[in-house]
């Protein structure tokens, strides 16, 4: 469990970002707790996938301060995260050819290369991975490939990632797109529900409804600013 | 349609320059081929030598596969800009390249200076330009996988070769094609290299060639078409499986 006492897990301040001459984001401040999940809202092409990208890392803003964890974004700290920051994308980023344990152990693969390249990774990883799956409630598909499981099972896949990653902090793109409305409830349900692990949450989502029902705060991203919509 | 008319004005054109279209040709050619015939047969005696001689060039195609494996495994990250430093990328790339313009019997002749006619000079000869292929065609699907995934994997914090490591796993449709199709092309690559002195059926082939012996040259080549074709088949069945 980690500290609120530790200060914003995600800090932005005054972030802009533009693709060419398109500023995408203009001055977006932001501000996420340990324990906290925050949901943004915004229609297509606002920005909200360069958001999270700028906070992941995956790219640097024009202006402003981005900091996660305490660690601006663009400073050679960042770099010492690693596996602190678990980010799920639209397509869910997983490998396919590998099974559901193989994607969530992979979450360790930076920790442990030479387990990873092996593939001998002890009996400790191994039941920690199946546990993580047992927690979305597909133990029984460890060993099936990814391809092969339904959308919602894969997003399953992908939240047993993050949970066997333990990463502090989860940053997740429309996790619930293209799911019917029972599964999306249990997979945010299970998303949110690491909050109490300490674990701070940005997602990215459509239903406001969802939304409201298990995020903490939502957001609005319009004309490349946020601000609080409930 | 248009691609037939395209193909046909420059093919009979340039069948004009090249002198195809005399009938002389073409009469010549069909006396010789009857006459050719007329001396072709097998010789039973030879099966023997035939079948080793194609079991040296199946262990020189499949250890130029096996360990060009390895080589493209390890050069193609360095080769992709995605997984590499630029300026190592564009090095690695250039030196991929490069090493891809020289052609196999090249190689062979290069290794049989280095190390002497044989086996070895043409398994050396095929390892190294099966790994300048497949560091093509691996660096190319490694560049093809979705950018959302690498996106997801280097968050994590995955990087270099374990990144590449992870993505070949994505991609190993892709990576199992590839190495099949290269197993096929090698042992029909190896098939010739003999010519050269680098071992395998050419070898013969041509030795047999050269004192006019055509029952002994179609044993041999009937031997080669057999474990090319057994090759495809086994490919075929690899590739529907995976």
């Amino acid at each position: 469990m980690l500290s609120l006492a530790q200060g914003p897990a995600v800090e932005l301040r005054g972030v802009v970002f533009s693709y060419g001459d398109k500023r995408v984001l203009n001055g977006v401040d932001l501000e996420v707790f340990h324990g906290e999940a925050i949901a943004i809202m915004g229609r297509s092409g606002a920005g909200k996938t360069t958001l999270l990208k700028i906070i992941a890392g995956l790219l640097k803003p024009g202006e402003g301060v981005a900091k996660i964890l305490g660690c601006v974004s663009s400073g050679s700290c960042f770099d010492n995260l690693k596996g602190k920051i678990a980010y799920i994308p639209q397509t869910l980023g997983l490998v396919e050819g590998g099974s559901a344990l193989y994607n969530v152990l992979l979450a360790k693969a930076p920790e442990k290369p030479l387990r990873f390249i092996t593939g001998i990774w002890g009996g400790y990883y191994v039941s920690k991975a199946l546990e993580a799956l047992e927690a979305v409630g597909l133990l029984e598909k460890a060993w099936t490939r990814v391809e092969k499981l339904s959308g919602g099972e894969r997003q399953r896949v992908a939240i047993a990632r993050v949970i066997f990653q333990g990463a502090p902090v989860i940053l997740a793109d429309e996790p619930v797109s293209n799911l019917d409305l029972e599964t999306a409830r249990d997979v945010v349900g299970l998303l949110t529900e690491l909050r109490e692990r300490g674990v701070a949450i940005v997602a990215v989502m459509h239903d406001r409804d969802l939304a409201q029902r298990y995020f903490d705060k939502i957001y609005v991203l319009e004309s490349g600013v946020l601000r609080v919509i409930s | 349609m248009r691609i037939v008319v395209v193909s046909l004005i420059p093919t009979a054109a340039l069948a004009y320059i090249l002198g195809l279209v005399d009938p002389g040709l073409w009469a010549r050619a069909g006396l010789n081929i009857s006459r050719f015939i007329l001396l072709l047969g097998v010789r039973n005696d030879l099966w023997g030598d035939a079948l080793a001689a194609v079991y040296e060039t199946l262990i020189i195609s499949v250890f130029g596969v096996s360990c060009g494996v390895l080589l493209a495994y390890l050069l193609a990250p360095l080769a992709s800009p995605l997984l590499a430093p630029r300026t190592i990328a564009i090095a690695g790339r250039i030196l991929a390249n490069s090493a891809r313009t020289v052609p196999a019997i090249l190689w062979a002749i290069l290794f049989v200076i280095l190390v002497g006619p044989g086996v070895k000079a043409g398994a050396l000869s095929l390892a190294i330009y099966t790994s300048t292929y497949l560091a093509k065609f691996f660096y190319e699907a490694l560049e093809s996988v979705d950018r959302e995934l690498l996106d997801s994997l280097r968050a994590m914090g995955l990087r270099g070769y374990i990144l590449a490591f992870a993505l070949y796993t994505h991609i190993r449709r892709q990576v199992i094609s590839s190495i099949l199709f290269m197993l096929e092309y090698n042992v029909r690559t190896a098939a010739i290299l003999g010519f050269v002195g680098a071992g395998g059926v050419g070898y013969y082939i041509l030795q047999y060639l050269s004192i006019l012996d055509y029952p002994a040259v179609l044993t041999f080549v009937i031997a080669t078409i057999a474990i090319v074709a057994a090759i495809d088949i086994a490919s075929y069945i690899l590739r529907t499986r995976i």
